[in-house]
């Protein structure tokens, strides 16, 4: 079997994705049903790369069978996430809001936690 | 040697000002301190709970029962507490059910324990045990942790659950998160049956179908950027 450069680069993408979410579980940053999650979802896209083929009932489901739909398909998937990573910058610009609002209080009722300690 | 116990109430509010006295004087029956959050009320929830015997803490704007929650928690841990309980500030939770909800953390069961409003005959409106159930089917999905009542607010944090709880998330979905942080942390869990009290006036302030939908939508979300 020919293997293109596609399907070598994938695979260890999600090897070195998977190796950096169990590395986080045993930092105890990460829950060890977030890693699953993650494996299940990596696992997912290096089988789909390796083996193609098993995704062409997918030609039936959405009549993706040329390469202009292909290229319709591609931009969908661009679009989709440029809203994933606006969603996300809004929810880190929500969270510090937070932050600060939360610190105000603390700080206007002298009850601000020691970080000195830590 | 024993740990001298601190227990504080922590009660986060927005806009209850009609409702949040006679929660304050019931949870101060079984609380060294009961600490109020207003959470950007615009009412008079402050002046009504500094009257009724509540530290109070104000965030300038409204950012969410989470958030209240959270700062609760870090200005309880500042005044010391052993023991933190946190309640709602409608009067849906019973403050009599304190004590039994302490007694797995004083008898060093537990971590933390989790109210179950299902646990015993209470009347609570259809719609609700759907928007639960559902709280619970998206808790389970992100957290690997099946909890009866996972969205209910009233808990009973333990020592080392004090010392490590951490919670991001702004709005309802903290539920969750705490959820997560028994998984991350490996807490030992308790659920205590309590009663609840659902009126017009609550079922009104709850959430709606809309919140119901972005919350599980920000759950799954924030579980993906972890």
């Amino acid at each position: 079997m020919e293997l293109t450069a596609y399907q070598i680069i994938a695979p260890l993408v999600s090897f070195v994705a998977l190796a950096y979410a169990w590395s986080l579980v045993f930092r105890q940053k990460k829950t060890v049903w977030e890693a699953i999650l993650w494996t299940l979802f990596w696992s997912a896209i290096a089988y789909i790369a390796i083996v193609p083929d098993s995704i062409t009932y997918l030609t039936k489901v959405t009549g993706i069978k040329d390469r202009e739909n292909a290229v319709v398909v591609t931009f969908l998937g661009v679009l989709f996430f440029i809203v994933f990573y606006l969603v996300m910058r809004l929810e880190e610009l929500e969270q510090r809001q937070t932050r600060m609002i939360r610190k105000l209080a603390l700080k206007q009722s002298d009850l601000e936690p020691d970080d000195t300690e830590e | 040697m024993e740990e001298k116990r601190n227990i504080i109430a922590v009660i986060p509010a927005y806009n209850e000002a009609s409702r949040i006295a006679p929660v304050i004087r019931s949870a101060n029956a079984y609380a060294d301190t009961v600490l109020v959050v207003a959470d950007g009320s615009t009412d008079a929830t402050e002046s009504v709970a500094s009257d009724a015997g509540a530290v109070v803490l104000s965030h300038v704007e409204n950012c969410g029962a989470g958030a209240a929650t959270m700062t609760g928690i870090e200005a309880a841990r500042s005044m010391g507490a052993t023991i933190i309980i946190t309640l709602d500030a409608d009067g849906q939770h019973d403050p009599h059910d304190i004590p039994a909800m302490l007694l797995p953390i004083l008898e060093g069961t537990a971590d933390i324990v989790f109210a179950n409003r299902f646990g015993q005959r209470n009347k609570i409106p259809l719609i609700r045990r759907i928007f639960n159930g559902v709280g619970n089917i998206i808790t389970f999905a992100v957290t690997g942790k099946w909890v009866a009542d996972s969205q209910c607010g009233f808990k009973v944090f333990g020592p080392r659950a004090v010392r490590e709880v951490d919670i991001r998330m702004s709005g309802y979905e903290f539920c969750t998160e705490i959820v997560r942080e028994v998984m991350q942390h490996r807490w030992r869990i308790a659920q205590v049956p309590t009663k609840v009290l659902y009126s017009e006036y609550t079922m009104a302030k709850g959430q709606s179908f809309g919140l119901g939908v972005k919350t599980a939508l920000k759950i799954l979300l924030r579980s993906f950027l972890r």
